[in-house]
């Protein structure tokens, strides 16, 4: 996948060097959706999903009054 | 001073601020490459979309010096300025936390490790855009090519830009081959 990225950015930095103009938007376009996909591919884990290590939004334990309705 | 005068006053310096950027950015590639072959820090998968990012501001502003001032060459800088912000975030906030594996990738310039130094970069390319916008507006700057001599020396740059993102294509294609990128090796230069 990296691999295309660099190829459609490369022929879009020549084609917009020395090419016709819609080509060279055209490879750029596919260059950045290509780019977003990989993006959104190394950040999913199948484990933690998108969030963040540090961030933990799941209790390891509910705490005792919770249960009861005694947290709002 | 005439009307002539400042109308192209503006233009020439919208020129001089696009050329700037494309010798910094072309730099900042130049150093990291640097630090790759020489120091022999190969690069993560998020450093290299920091790059494909980085070579997209360069294309609005390849585009700008090939066909004249356009809002939309102005856009795709942005954009690919803005996909830099992104991505630097995400690595910055991912390596925030240490755990086993996983620490900031390469080695630290000025006390500051490269997708911190992405996130200054990306942030400093849309504040400049803005301000360049806010400063010169863009009414005397449609149809007026750059001038001759500057022209010329954007299309060097606009070429050593081109020469350094076809290195780096060759590079990737050593590191990942045509699958997953990894920092541990060269793939298709490993004996195993």
């Amino acid at each position: 996948m990296m691999l295309a990225v660099f190829a459609t950015m490369s022929v879009a930095l020549v084609a917009g060097y020395s090419g016709p103009r819609w080509f060279a938007v055209l490879s750029m376009l596919v260059c950045l959706t290509l780019s977003v996909g990989l993006f959104l591919f190394e950040v999913y884990s199948p484990e933690y999903g998108f969030h963040m290590p540090w961030l933990q939004v799941q209790l390891d334990v509910v705490p005792h009054g919770w249960s009861l309705g005694g947290h709002s | 001073m005439n009307t002539t005068t400042g109308a192209r006053l503006p233009a020439t310096l919208n020129d001089l601020f696009q050329f700037a950027m494309m010798l910094t950015i072309a730099a900042i590639l130049t150093t990291a490459m640097t630090f790759q072959y020489y120091g022999g820090e190969i690069p993560c998968p998020l450093c290299l979309l920091q790059r494909v990012a980085m070579f997209g501001v360069c294309f609005g502003i390849i585009l700008h010096f090939r066909h004249g001032y356009s809002a939309r060459n102005a856009g795709v800088s942005m954009l690919f300025a803005l996909f830099l912000l992104i991505v630097s975030v995400r690595q910055t906030l991912l390596d925030t936390y240490p755990r086993p594996g996983h620490s900031y990738i390469g080695s630290a310039v000025l006390g500051l490790h490269m997708p911190v130094w992405s996130i200054i970069i990306a942030v400093a390319v849309l504040l400049a855009f803005a301000i360049k916008i806010a400063v010169l507006g863009d009414e005397h700057l449609p149809d007026r090519r750059p001038s001759p001599a500057l022209g010329r020396l954007a299309r060097l740059l606009g070429l050593y830009v081109i020469a350094i993102c076809l290195i780096n294509f060759g590079s990737v294609i050593l590191q990942c081959g045509a699958g997953a990128c990894h920092t541990s090796e060269y793939k298709l230069l490993s004996s195993s």
